[in-house]
């Protein structure tokens, strides 16, 4: 269970943490004026800080106001079954290379829910997997990654 | 007379089989994105965009502009059948549009919805027509200062007027600066915020965070609600389509409310979304039968269709006279131009004449196509609605994913994309809104040289902003509207305090 509470302390805390590196990085680039003009670094550094400044102050009202209950257990496990296999896919594609973990992913995502046959999961996966190549390959000359294995392969 | 002389020009280049074709395929493009949940018109436009490199710069913007028309009306689609908002623009449309449906008038609804965004959209783009050249025109004298001015304003405007929790929007807005920012600065060349990654020195491409942010994020939000389909019959009776629109003129003060409300959020960038909103409390506050509202009460449906499609016709004029889009899909668009290599703003009305009224002539045409295609496909897209989540959520992961890749052939893109899908969930969630982290990723470093540029004119005084009436004006109002959400505040405190004492 996650409550309203600890969600937008989460959030306040991850893009409060962005504004910090970014106003930190910046500080790199110079701040303020020198004789080319106001320096590189200026604008993310006020930025940076308005950022953290807008976190603390999202933090502190999250903190006070939030919803008791946002995400309950059903809904934890929902969202973890589409983002999980997602960042799998995501994962392999350095691996197999694009077309094979689309096929993978679409063949899990059906063969999971048990509704038709293997042999129906395993055409639309391979299906899929064709299509990306000949619209975006082949069509549209979009060079998708091959992943470790393809280079194996000599592709 | 002029701009008619050219409105007609550009009748001659949008009426071309060709362009009519690409208007087709963009429109039904649209409406499949529009009415699939988890994918919108930010994300649709940007998928479509690598395919549009090859092409005439008119014929790119036909077919990612006539992509928004149906993205517009297929939401509208869902929202209506199955009280599931294809747009988070069309969440206004379920709230009389679906009890209507429900209680057997399904044709009667969508047509209504319909008729009533054609008139918004219609509304929107004679304002184009009159106006945009003429904005233009002013803006051709304008300056740095000038152009920071307008920048200011239309971010301050989000923030007053978006609806959102202020401090939200300033962070979201903010987000999108720092990420504009990253890479190579175009003033100075040096590079800034890579966060020691050496790749990330070519920047992050909206692109990449609207695959993620609207993309990745919706379908979470989808999956996370989940939604049941209940269908509702989506045969469409011609005869009462007819009836239906020969009956709004009944409704013409609503529908002029609604669209004068809509082109103003769509030029100062609210948005549709804010606009639909706002419309619908509009008409429910003053409407003569706002006892019906919430039961199926056609003004209830006029209201948030003719705002929403004003708002997003007209966020197309500043994107096209000054360079500032008006909603997320304007900003895609802008992006676009960039990459076709035209300069966005006031320029274009003297240099690319042909695409500008090519353009607008488009969005005549293109918008009476939309009306004709949505009615034909009604049946078959509300089909589409039956296909189980789980399919569809795979499919738009894998475009989503190809999307982010093909933008500079790149795997740290796609990790950023989901990366921004978990952040454009939690934003979704906690009601941070989005539009202004893509809309400040697009102009964000055109705000920033402007705003150095003026420095430089003033060697580093901040006085040049309130040296012409003009930028003062500019840079005064958008303070106003910074400040607008603690006005406001204060005046509801005093109000119930003066309530509170006898």
């Amino acid at each position: 269970m996650v409550s309203g509470r600890s969600l937008e302390s989460a959030t306040a805390l991850i893009t409060g943490a962005f504004g910090a590196a970014v106003a930190v990085s910046s500080l790199d680039n110079g701040i303020g004026w020198s004789a080319a003009g106001v320096e590189s670094g200026t604008f993310p550094f006020i930025v940076g800080l308005v950022i953290l400044a807008g976190s603390v102050f999202n933090l502190v009202q999250g903190w006070l106001h939030a919803r008791a209950v946002v995400l309950g257990p059903s809904e934890l496990r929902r969202i973890a079954l589409l983002f999980v296999p997602a960042a799998v896919f995501v994962g392999i594609i350095p691996l197999i290379g694009m077309c094979p973990a689309a096929a993978l992913y679409v063949f899990g995502a059906l063969a999971w829910n048990k509704r038709g046959s293997l042999l129906v999961a395993a055409l639309a996966a391979i299906g899929s997997a064709l299509a990306l190549y000949l619209i975006f390959e082949k069509t549209f000359q979009i060079s998708l990654p091959r992943g470790v294995l393809g280079a194996l392969m000599g592709f | 007379m002029e701009n008619l002389e050219a409105l007609v020009h550009g009748f001659g280049i949008a009426l071309s089989g060709n362009h009519i074709f690409l208007m087709v395929i963009g429109v039904l493009l649209g409406i499949l994105v529009g009415v699939l949940p988890g994918l919108g018109a930010p994300n649709g436009v940007s998928l479509l965009l690598p395919l549009t490199f090859g092409m005439q710069p008119v014929s790119a913007i036909i077919l990612l502009s006539s992509m928004y028309w149906g993205a517009l009306f297929g939401g509208s689609v869902t929202s209506i059948l199955f009280n599931i908002p294809g747009e988070p623009s069309s969440v206004a449309t379920t709230f009389d549009g679906y009890p209507m449906a429900r209680d057997g008038r399904p044709t009667t609804a969508l047509a209504t919805a319909f008729g009533s965004a054609a008139f918004g959209a219609l509304a929107g783009v004679v304002l184009i027509t009159l106006c945009a050249s003429w904005v233009a025109q002013v803006a051709l004298a304008f300056g740095p200062p000038e152009y920071f001015a307008v920048y200011f304003l239309a971010f301050a405007s989000f923030v007053g007027m978006g609806g959102s929790p202020p401090v939200k929007t300033l962070v979201s807005l903010a987000i999108g600066f720092a990420l504009a920012a990253v890479g190579i600065d175009t003033v100075s060349g040096s590079v800034r915020l890579t966060m020691g990654i050496d790749e990330m020195v070519k920047g992050v491409s909206f692109v990449v965070a609207v695959m993620g942010l609207f993309g990745i994020g919706e379908l979470l939000i989808a999956v996370e609600e989940e939604f049941h389909v209940k269908a509702i019959s989506s045969k469409v009776e011609w005869r009462e389509v007819f009836r239906t629109l020969a009956g709004l003129p009944r409704y013409s003060w609503a529908l002029l409310r609604s669209a004068a409300i809509g082109c103003w959020m769509g030029i100062t960038p609210g948005g549709p979304t804010a606009a639909s909103f706002m419309s619908y409390g509009i008409a429910k506050r003053l409407s003569p039968r706002r006892a019906n509202f919430g039961k199926g009460e056609p003004e209830g449906i006029v209201a948030p269709e003719a705002a929403d499609h004003a708002a997003g016709t007209s966020a197309l004029l500043p994107m096209l006279a000054l360079g500032i889009p008006g909603s997320a899909t304007a900003a895609v668009m802008m992006g676009g131009l960039m990459i076709w290599g035209l300069n966005p703003g006031p320029m274009l009305f003297v240099e690319q004449k042909d695409f500008v009224w090519g353009l607008i002539a488009s969005m005549y045409l293109g918008n009476v196509v939309a009306v004709v295609l949505v009615l034909l496909t009604v049946p078959i897209f509300a089909a589409l609605m039956r296909v189980p989540f789980f399919i569809i959520a795979p499919v738009i992961v894998i475009l989503c994913t190809v999307g982010a890749f093909s933008v500079s052939n790149s795997y740290l893109d796609v990790m950023l994309m989901m990366g921004f899908g978990v952040l454009g969930y939690l934003f979704k969630k906690l009601h941070y809104p989005l539009a202004p982290l893509v809309l400040a990723i697009v102009i964000g470093d055109k705000a920033e040289d402007a705003f150095r540029q003026s420095m430089l004119m003033s060697r580093g005084s901040l006085g040049i902003f309130f040296a012409k009436p003009l930028v003062t004006t500019l840079i005064l109002l958008g303070a106003a509207l910074l400040l607008m959400p603690v006005i406001w505040r204060t005046i509801a405190r005093m109000m119930q305090g003066s309530q509170v004492k006898p």
